[in-house]
């Protein structure tokens, strides 16, 4: 695409500043049932999305159509989001950042390997999966997904930046009876180094996960000391960096207002924005085209710092932190690459010393179950007793809630089981003093 | 957005290797939403989603592909490498396409696209006015007007004799949310009324002006509710919205997604005793000009009003046309999608429980202690096991019979098959309240619905300890 014709036609028509970002992707998928391919994907897309400044007032517009109208398209869409703006602040757009942290993320190989090989790995990991233990029922799916992207920065001031990327998905999910009762077990696996794909493991973990479910029960309602799995901790610290979003702060609609610089959770607390670890998650510039850069978010129980993007950074009198994303219609505030640190504590180590607590494998509802602007939340849960040290009974329909400022401020440590999950957030299992199960 | 003659060519390519169906599903998608934060325009956007998908099956296999550019070789290409997927030879030759009478029976006479954006800003500033008028602990109000105008092109064939279906949706949704803070408590509540309708609806029908003073003041009343208590008790669930339950406890398990493959709680159940024998419930696309209506599915099907339950029976999946051919039943009418990016597959509508003879105040009456929840923020399912969970965003504890002090952060869960024989009472008060559903095939509008009704032990979870 000409983007010069672009930025002209913004100009003859009074955008004084304009910005235009292109993606391309594509992406390959397909999933198994009863040993057959039943599902077979493959798909092409393009998206466009352009802003502008009209009178010192913010517009933008996007769309999926590329062809001889698309310019104008966007054009007429910038000037007329813009017009009705009643925003006090002056925009403008981004000049660019001194020195841009670029790496190759992009791995060429991924694309390469045979799609034959691909169905047989599905195909080795069905077959593993429904002889991993008489109690499985059904495997429900085994999918693989490879997706590819482009994205492309353009703006009127001259900055013009690129990033390439590729990741795969595999996905297994299968299900178990014993008796009347069914159970369910899936996992997923995310990179973009197939070759480093560890078959075997994938399988156990998802099979050794199911056969522990198996009589489940209810527990007393109550406080229990609780251990959280590391994929349902990132869950809910997720949900705590989205109220480290200075938009939120400054709307009044978080619950760290007024924290900065104070101790917020327990000393054992670490997490910190890596955007620039090189992984699938990796991006070295953000939606203004501010380069991103590593920071610490909490350190030591201490929050040191709100994610900025540059009309909020302006506000609060400080500079971006590259943490611009597109939230709809305008550039809000996003983030990539979390990291809480863990220990070198074992697992086992960090339960020893709970008398009766719960470990929590797996959440459902929180989407719903949170209450993003006070932190509390409710949602269904399941997992293991522990008795003396030792992981007892497995326990389903059972709900778990809190509030995750006071869940932070509760932390006792961490062991050292990191995982990076599909949120990209990466941490070990958590122990919290004591969290309110709902059951019996 | 093709013509009919590239159309022929792309099935034609798309069957060229053993495929018994071909479909090409083109889509233009409209929208704007305009966003007031505090009263002030912040935002004002309108997007384009353009592009078509593919399908191929045969016999249980399917192959789904897309692609946002509606060139003659882009589509012809795609359609090829689909079908290279297939080893086999033609089966199916199309000579011709015919095509098809759509009624309408979602009519609208004032399109949304049509009205100036000046005159949603003036809506939703006086929704803005009416909300800050309530209190001055509303911190945040946040004001949204949304519509989309969709147009639909489907060309399908299974023989000689193509079909072409042409149809177009349009709906609009208001939202409100208002965030209330005191001594460092922030609660939020959320009103959010969408219909397949015109700017006369919105503007004249509804009563927005009663849903923006709503909304103000249950943010405030929450400040000071309690948090809920946890454990196992009776719950009386209100009408509308309340039909959340339903569409998670029973109506996921339903569709044919899951049952075509043994994959739900419910895959065996038709003829088979599933609930408490005072319910009954259906989903039904043909309500005119409901959220979750639609004039014809993304496959070309009528949409109909499909009973799932009857007296407690179960008599009825959700039957999309792919998984109709495992459970060996016809589609009815109900293979959604969110837009050409997804393969359809069998969703809900507008999915409800129906009315009963008990009246909502004797339902309230008869119970010593319990909850009474008028308000959701929502939840999921797992329809292997039926497991569902979902969070109310407004409850209120019931002593002897009374309403009394609302209270937060409450959740409830169970299995499908327990809830819905623990249904013990049914108003005849039904209504029906807008939301979003995602599953396979992305997020749709959906409407839920049903009377009040009583759950007679149902596991409540919050933070207040016991429920006394």
């Amino acid at each position: 695409m000409k983007f010069d014709q672009f930025f002209a036609l913004a100009k003859e028509r009074g955008i004084t500043e304009s910005q235009i970002q292109v993606t391309r992707s594509k992406s390959l998928a397909m999933s198994l049932f009863h040993h057959e391919i039943d599902n077979y994907n493959i798909s092409e897309g393009q998206n466009v999305i352009a802003c502008g400044v009209v009178n010192g007032k913010f517009g933008s517009c996007r769309t999926e159509e590329l062809d001889g109208n698309t310019f104008e398209f966007l054009v007429n869409g910038i000037i007329e989001s813009a017009g009705v703006s009643e925003k006090a602040e002056t925009a403008e757009l981004f000049a660019g950042s001194e020195k841009y942290h670029k790496k190759n993320v992009y791995n060429p190989e991924l694309a390469l390997i045979p799609v034959e090989k691909k169905i047989a790995l599905i195909h080795q990991i069905e077959d593993d999966l429904f002889a991993y233990d008489k109690r499985v029922n059904e495997v429900e799916s085994v999918s693989y997904e490879e997706h590819e992207g482009l994205s492309e920065f353009y703006n009127s001031r001259g900055l013009k930046l690129k990033q390439k990327s590729n990741y795969y998905v595999l996905v297994g999910a299968v299900d178990g009876k014993s008796g009347e009762e069914v159970k369910t077990s899936w996992d997923l696996s995310l990179g973009n180094d197939l070759n480093s794909f560890d078959e075997k493991s994938f399988v156990k973990g998802i099979g050794d996960k199911l056969v522990a479910k198996f009589g489940g029960v209810q527990c007393p309602s109550g406080k229990y000391p609780t251990i959280l799995e590391n994929d349902v901790f990132a869950d809910l610290v997720n949900y705590f960096i989205s109220s480290t979003s200075s938009d939120e702060v400054q709307r009044q609609s978080s619950f760290l207002i007024g924290k900065l610089n104070t101790k917020i959770a327990s000393s054992k607390v670490n997490i910190a924005e890596k955007p620039l670890t090189k992984n699938v998650f990796f991006s070295y510039f953000d939606d203004e085209g501010v380069a991103t850069m590593n920071k610490d978010i909490v350190k030591g129980g201490v929050l040191k710092t709100y994610l900025y993007n540059r009309e909020t950074a302006k506000k609060d009198g400080v500079t971006s932190t590259g943490n611009g994303q597109w939230e709809g219609d305008k550039i809000g505030i996003g983030y990539g690459n979390i990291f809480v640190k863990g220990s070198k504590k074992p697992f086992a180590d960090m339960i020893a010393p709970i008398k009766e607590g719960v470990f929590i494998t797996e959440i459902a509802g929180l989407g719903t179950g949170m209450n993003a602007q006070s932190g509390d939340f409710s949602c269904q849960a399941q997992g293991f007793m522990i008795r003396d040290g030792e992981l007892a009974e497995p326990l389903n329909l059972i709900t778990l809630s809190g509030n995750l400022l006071q869940m932070l401020q509760d932390v006792k440590g961490f062991d050292n089981a990191m995982k990076l999950n599909t949120d990209s957030i990466t941490c070990a299992d958590a122990y919290i003093k004591k969290m309110a199960i709902g059951g019996k | 957005m093709i013509s009919k003659s590239l159309a022929l060519k792309v099935l034609n390519e798309a069957l060229a290797t053993g495929g018994d169906y071909a479909e090409i599903y083109l889509e233009q998608n409209d929208s704007q939403a305009v966003t007031l934060e505090n009263g002030k325009v912040e935002t004002s956007g309108t997007r384009r989603s353009y592009g078509a998908g593919i399908r191929i099956l045969n016999d249980l296999k399917s192959v789904y592909g897309y692609t946002s550019v509606l060139s003659a070789k882009s589509l012809l290409t795609l359609a090829h490498d689909l079908a290279a997927s297939f080893t086999g030879t033609r089966k199916i030759e199309v000579k011709s396409i015919e095509k098809q009478r759509v009624k309408v029976t979602n009519p609208i006479e004032d399109h949304l696209t049509d009205v100036p954006t000046a005159e949603k800003v003036a809506l939703l500033k006086e929704c803005y006015a009416i909300t800050a008028s309530v209190d001055k602990r509303l911190v945040r109000i946040q004001d949204v007007f949304a519509n989309n105008f969709k147009s639909i092109e489907i060309y399908s064939a299974e023989g000689e004799i193509g079909k072409q279906f042409e149809n177009t949706e349009e709906r609009g949704r208001l939202v409100m949310v208002a965030a209330a803070a005191d001594s460092g408590k922030i609660e939020t509540n959320f009103q959010g009324p969408g219909r397949y309708a015109g700017w006369h609806y919105f503007k004249d029908v509804l009563d927005w002006k009663k849903l923006a003073k709503e909304c103000g003041e249950k943010a405030i009343l929450f400040l000071t509710a309690k948090e809920c208590p946890s454990g196992r008790f009776p719950v009386v669930i209100t009408n509308g919205w309340g039909g959340v339950i339903f569409h998670e406890a029973c109506g996921h398990s339903l569709e044919a997604t899951a049952t075509a493959k043994h994959l739900s709680v419910f895959s065996d159940s038709i003829g088979q005793q599933i609930a408490n024998p005072i319910v009954s419930a259906f989903d039904d696309g043909t309500i005119p000009n409901e959220w979750g209506s639609n004039n014809i599915d993304s496959e070309g099907h009528v949409t109909q009003k499909n009973q799932l339950i009857r007296d407690g029976i179960c008599v009825g999946f959700l039957v999309d046309k792919f998984n109709g051919r495992r459970l060996k039943m016809e589609a009815n009418g109900v293979s959604r999608r969110q837009n050409y990016k997804y393969e359809p597959t069998s969703r809900m509508s507008n999915t409800y429980i129906a009315p009963g003879k008990d009246k909502a105040e004797d339902i309230l009456k008869d119970t010593k202690l319990g909850i009474y929840v008028t308000n959701f923020g929502g939840g999921s399912v797992n329809p292997t096991t039926g497991e569902f969970n979902f969070s109310a965003s407004e409850a209120y504890i019931i002593r002897d019979g009374k309403v009394c002090e609302p209270v937060r952060g409450c959740t409830l869960i169970g299995s499908g098959k327990e809830v819905l024989m623990n249904i013990d009472r049914v108003a005849d008060d039904v209504a029906l309240g807008q939301g979003m559903c995602g599953s396979a095939s992305g997020s749709i509008p959906v409407n839920v619905g049903q009377p009040t009704i009583r759950i007679k032990e149902i596991t409540v979870g919050g933070r207040g300890g016991k429920l006394e």
